[in-house]
Order: structure tokens, then sequence, then C-alpha cells
């Protein structure tokens, strides 16, 4: 990991199309600013962790759970 | 004997029963579902004949789908607000063109099955383009049951 310091107002430039910049500090939050294109997904960490483990987790079910799924929506559209 | 997978030209109401489908359409992702880099373009087929159940399948890597439904059947207050910067990336101009959809995870039977109300799917049916999309909002949670809903 690349460690800096820097002033509030102060930016890091990372890649061509990343750049963060601290915004506010007040306590032990700092208030962070980052500028990046579209494609770039920025998100708090922890809850992109979750959201990973949570896609890799319904990602590809078996065919037997798909089909049981589909019976059940189907009886409950249905009742 | 495998569900028979409908492709659906994505439309404009609850459930995702298509209409005439000459082609099937490719969902552009405009940013990688978080946990699978590289894999941006999708078909959404349909798998059950009340276009309740969809799925979304890679087009890019055969093995890969995701199970998806349309909330409001199983959520009918879930209203996720969508940010400026998501309306820019999917070319939303109209509110009709965008068809909400959340991942579910079928789990070992329907009572266990979930729905991801954290980050749905919104695709812009006009532009198909899609994101997944991380909403702020601590309240909702990332394995709703279906079964309650």
């Amino acid at each position: 990991m690349l460690v800096l310091s820097r002033r509030v107002g102060e930016s890091i430039a990372i890649g061509d199309d990343v750049v963060v910049t601290v915004l506010e500090v007040r306590g032990d939050v700092v208030r962070v600013g980052i500028a990046a294109p579209r494609s770039v997904a920025v998100h708090r960490a922890e809850l992109l962790a979750e959201l990973e483990s949570s896609n890799k987790e319904a990602a590809s079910p078996s065919d037997d759970a798909v089909r049981s799924l589909a019976e059940a929506l189907s009886t409950r559209e249905e009742s | 004997m495998i569900a028979q997978e409908t492709p659906v030209r994505p439309g404009l109401r609850n459930d995702v029963r298509g209409s005439e489908m000459t082609e099937i359409p490719v969902i552009e992702l405009v940013q990688d579902m978080p946990g699978f880099p590289g894999l941006n373009r999708f078909a959404l087929v349909q798998l059950d004949e009340h276009g309740l159940l969809c799925a979304l399948r890679s087009l890019d890597d055969p093995q890969l789908r995701f199970l998806v439904v349309p909330p409001a059947a199983f959520f009918p207050g879930y209203e996720p607000v969508v940010d400026d910067d998501t309306v820019e990336a999917l070319g939303i101009e109209r509110v009709e063109d965008v068809l909400l959809l959340v991942v579910v995870n079928a789990g070992t039977s329907v009572q266990t099955a979930t729905a991801n109300l954290v980050a749905p799917v919104l695709v812009n049916t006009a532009t198909r383009r899609a994101q997944q999309v991380i909403l702020d909002d601590p309240s909702l949670s990332v394995a709703v049951p279906l079964a309650a809903a």
C-alpha cells in the first residue's frame, strides 16, 4: 500500500482518471471526495466486499433450485 | 427438464413478459457486477410463464447467470432512489424506460430464497444499458427473504 499524508484541500491522483481529495477532517472522521469516470465503481470498501460476496453466492444457481423456485412462484401467482 | 428460457425484450411493466422478439437484446452493464469483473454483456431471459422469475445470462461466460425478479410483486413499498450519476450513466430520459430488478439467491428452497435490496439492477430499456446500483441506505439488506413477501 502506498502511504501519503495530505492536508484538507489536498488531493491524490490515481491512474489517469481518478482524483481523491481530502475535504474535511472532524475528529476521527475524514470526509473524502472522489472524482472518477462513470465506468469506475467507487464504494465504501466493506459495502463492496459484502456485495461481491452476495453476488457470488447468488450466481449460477443449479437448475433444480431454479425449477423449484419457478414452481413456487407460479403457485404464488395463481393463488 | 430444464426450465424453458425465453429471451425477453425488456418490457415497461412490473413483470418482464416481452412483446415481439426478433433478436436477443444485449444488455450492456456500464459497470462490472461486483465480484464479476470484465463481464459486461448479458441477456435477460424469462424462466417462468408469469414473467416473475428471470435470469441475467452472461453472453461472455456461458456458465454465469443471475436470477432476478421485478421487486414490485414481492416488496411493494420498495422504491429505490436513483441518483443523477446513474441516470446519466444509463442515459435515462423517462422513468417509464427503467426496468427495476433485484438479484435473487435461490438458496436451498423457496423458504430460504432471498433478494438483494441494497443493490438493485437497473436496466434502461431504451438504451439497453444497465447497472447494479449500490444504494446508500443502511436500512436495506443484501438478503431479504422472498417467502415473507
